[in-house]
C-alpha cells in the first residue's frame, strides 16, 4: 500500500507541487525555530558556574579621592571595614567593571606555546570566589601567599584552559601577555556571565591591583538572604558617606541577569509569534487542500469502497497520502538542513542542528496528521453508492 | 447465488419520500447472466448497488451464497465485496493518475497478496481483455472501449464469482459495445462467472440468459 501511495503522489506531483512547497517552507521555518530553541535550551541547561542570588553589584562611580595610590587604598580599606561591620554582609570583593551581566567587556591576549586566546578578564580580590561561590576545578584560588611573587598569578576557567592546554594539565604552567609572565595556579568552572542563554566563553581571573582606582570600580557584596529596599537605602547612604562618590549605583545581580535574559527571550518570543502565524496558515492550507482533494476524489473514494476498502482504510489512505507528501517535502528540506552543520553556518554545534532537524520533522508530521484526520474521517463517511454516481 | 427477498428502498429528505424499489424478489443462479432493463429513474442502479452491498435496503434481505449480508459489519462487507464481487461502471471509474496495470491491481491491494502476485494477476487479467500491450499507459491515453476493458480487467482480477455491471456499454458506440459484451459473455461462458448487467440496450439484453424489467421501482417481468 505504501508503494501504491508513493506512486499515486509521484504521478500527481504537479498537482501536489504547491502543497509540497508549502510544507517545505514551513519545515525550514520550524527548523530555524527549533535550532534557536535547542541552542538556547542547551545553553540554559549548562550550570551557571556561580550563584547570583543575594549578590549586589555596587558601582562606586566617581570617587572624590586623591590619585595617589596609598590614598586610594585607604578609601577602599575604609569602605571594606565599614561594609564588614554590617551584620547583613556575608562577604565582599572589589572588582574591575567586568562583573557578571554588566555591559562592560574587558579582554586581553594570553599566549602559551604560540597559541593565543582572548578571554574575558576579571580583575578580582581573594574574596571574589566566596562572593560568587565559584567552583574550583583544580589548583587553588588566590591567597595572601601570592603577595610579592616575582611572577603574577592567574586563574583560568575551563574553556580558557581547554583552548590553551587541551586536555593537558594547566596548573603551574606559565603563560604570557606580551612580556608579562603569569603562572596558572587554578582552574574554575565556566561561568555564564552574559545571560542564562549565552554560552560560557573563555575567562581569566587576575588578582586586582589594589592601588588602581579604575581597576576597583565595582564592589560585589554577598548578603544574607531577603535583604529589602530599606536595607539597600541604608547601605547606599553608608557607602556614599564613606567614599563621597557622586554617582553611586547599586544593582542586584539577579535583576541584571533578568535584563540580560530578556535580550534573548524577547526576540525569541517575537520570532515564535511570527512562526506561529505561519504554522496556522500552513495548517489551514494543508487542511484546505486535503478537504478539496476529498471532494474532488469522491468517485475514486466510492470506487475504492466498492472494491474492498473499509471506511477506516479510506481514512488511513488519505492520511497516508498527506504523510507521503510531507515526506517528499521533508526529504528536500532535510537536504538543505544538513548543509547547516556541514558548512558550519552560524558556528553552532552540529548536535543543535541535528536535534532541531529531528524535532522539526516530528512537528511537521504531527501537524500533517492533525490536519488530515478530520478530512480523512469525512472521506470515510462518504457513501460508496452515492460517490460512484459522481464524476 | 444471489437472493433478494422483499427488497424495498425509500429515499427520505425532510419533505419528500421517494420509493426507489418496491417489494423486489429475485434469485440469480450461479453462472447465470441476468440483464436488468427499465426507463431512467426506475431503480435499476439502486437495485444493483443493493445487490453489490454498496447500499442497504430500507427493508428486506439479501443473501449471497446463502449468507445473510445485512448483519455484516463494515470490515466484513468490504471483504465480501473484495472477494466475491467485481464492479463495472458506465463511466469506468479508472484513476487517471495510475497506469493501467496499477488500476487493475487496485482490488488486490485490499488483500494479502504480494506485489509480484498482484502484478502477475493484473497482467493475466489484461491479457484476457486484450490489453496486455497497454499496461504502462495511463487511462487518458486510451479510447472509451479500452477504458472499459481495463475496468473489466479490474473487475475480474480478483476472480470474483459475481460481476455487477452498470450500463457497461452505455458510453460506447455499438462496435465497442459489442466488443465489451463479447468479453462479458466469454467470462460467463468460460469462467462461469455470474453476471448481472443493467442496460438500456435491448440488443445487449437479448444476448443474456434472462431479463428483468423494472418500472417505478417494481418488477414487471
Amino acid at each position: 500500500m505504501l508503494k501504491h501511495l508513493f506512486k499515486l503522489i509521484w504521478n500527481k506531483k504537479k498537482e501536489n507541487f504547491l502543497l509540497i512547497s508549502e510544507i517545505l517552507i514551513s519545515f525550514m521555518v520550524i527548523f530555524a525555530v527549533f535550532t534557536l530553541l535547542v541552542y538556547n535550551y542547551q545553553n540554559y541547561k549548562q550550570p551557571a558556574g556561580f550563584d547570583a542570588e543575594d549578590v549586589w553589584a555596587v558601582d562606586l562611580g566617581v570617587m572624590n579621592i586623591s590619585k595617589h595610590k596609598d590614598s586610594a587604598s585607604v578609601v577602599h580599606e575604609n569602605l571594606r571595614n565599614v561594609m564588614k561591620d554590617l551584620p547583613q554582609v556575608k562577604s565582599i570583593s572589589f572588582s574591575n567593571g567586568n562583573v557578571p551581566f554588566a555591559d562592560n567587556y574587558i579582554s586581553m591576549g594570553l599566549t602559551y606555546k604560540k597559541k593565543e586566546i582572548y578571554p574575558d578578564v576579571y580583575s578580582v580580590e581573594d574574596g571574589y570566589k566566596d562572593v560568587l561561590r565559584l567552583t574550583l576545578v583544580s589548583g587553588r584560588w588566590f591567597s595572601p601567599e601570592d603577595n610579592g611573587r616575582e611572577k603574577s598569578t592567574i586563574i583560568l576557567n575551563e574553556e580558557a584552559k581547554q583552548q590553551l592546554f587541551g586536555s593537558g594539565n594547566a596548573i603551574g604552567k606559565t603563560i604570557t601577555q606580551y612580556d608579562d609572565k603569569m603562572k596558572v595556579i587554578g582552574v574554575v568552572q565556566n561561568i555564564k556571565g552574559q545571560s542564562d542563554f549565552k554560552v560560557a566563553t573563555a575567562g581569566a581571573y587576575q588578582r586586582i591591583d589594589t592601588g588602581r582606582i579604575r581597576g576597583m570600580s565595582q564592589m560585589l557584596v554577598r548578603l544574607m538572604p531577603g535583604m529589602d529596599a530599606a536595607f539597600e537605602g541604608k547601605m547606599y547612604k553608608l557607602i556614599a558617606s564613606t567614599i563621597k562618590s557622586t554617582n553611586l549605583e547599586i544593582k542586584h545581580l539577579v535583576d541584571m541577569k533578568a535584563e540580560k535574559n530578556k535580550e534573548t527571550t524577547i526576540p525569541m518570543i517575537i520570532f515564535f509569534i511570527v512562526a506561529g502565524f505561519l504554522i496556522i496558515n500552513v495548517a489551514l492550507g494543508i487542511f484546505g487542500v486535503l478537504w478539496y482533494n476529498i471532494n474532488k476524489r469522491r468517485a475514486e473514494i466510492g470506487l475504492r469502497r466498492a472494491i474492498g476498502a473499509t471506511a477506516t482504510s479510506v481514512s488511513m489512505q488519505l492520511l497516508g497520502e498527506a504523510l507521503v507528501i510531507a515526506t517528499f517535502s521533508l526529504i528536500i528540506g532535510s537536504f538543505f538542513a544538513v548543509q547547516f552543520p556541514l558548512l558550519k553556518v552560524f558556528d553552532l554545534p552540529a548536535s543543535v542542528y541535528l536535534q532541531a532537524q529531528f524535532l522539526a520533522i516530528l512537528f511537521i508530521y504531527l501537524l500533517v496528521v492533525i490536519c488530515a484526520l478530520y478530512p480523512g474521517k469525512q472521506a470515510a463517511s462518504i457513501y460508496p453508492a452515492v460517490a460512484l454516481h459522481e464524476e | 447465488m444471489i437472493q433478494l427477498k422483499n427488497i424495498e428502498k425509500v429515499y427520505r429528505t425532510d419533505t419528500v419520500e421517494t420509493q426507489a424499489l418496491n417489494n423486489i424478489n429475485l434469485r440469480v443462479a450461479k453462472g447465470e447472466f441476468l440483464s436488468i432493463m427499465g426507463p431512467s429513474g426506475c431503480g435499476k442502479s439502486t437495485l444493483l448497488n443493493i445487490m453489490g452491498l454498496l447500499d442497504a435496503p430500507s427493508k428486506g434481505d439479501i443473501l449471497i451464497d446463502a449468507q445473510q449480508t445485512l448483519s455484516l459489519n463494515d470490515r466484513k462487507l468490504a471483504n465480501f465485496r473484495n472477494s466475491k464481487i467485481g464492479f463495472i461502471f458506465q463511466s469506468y471509474h479508472l484513476i487517471n493518475d495510475l497506469q493501467v496495470v496499477d488500476n487493475v491491481e487496485l482490488p488486490l491491494l485490499y488483500r494479502n497478496s504480494s506485489a509480484k502476485e498482484r502484478r502477475m494477476l493484473a497482467t493475466e487479467a489484461l491479457e484476457k481483455v486484450g490489453l496486455s500491450n497497454r499496461i504502462h499507459h495511463f487511462p487518458t491515453q486510451l479510447s472509451g472501449g479500452q477504458k472499459q476493458r481495463v475496468a473489466i480487467a479490474r473487475a475480474i482480477v480478483g476472480r470474483p464469482e459475481i460481476i455487477l455491471a452498470d450500463e457497461p456499454t452505455g458510453n460506447l458506440d455499438s462496435a465497442m459495445g459489442n466488443e465489451i459484451m463479447n468479453i462479458l459473455l466469454e467470462l460467463n461462458r468460460v469462467e462461469g462467472t455470474t453476471i448481472v448487467m443493467v442496460t438500456h440496450d435491448p440488443n445487449m439484453a437479448q444476448r443474456t440468459h434472462r431479463l428483468l424489467r423494472l418500472f417505478d421501482g417494481s418488477q414487471v417481468q
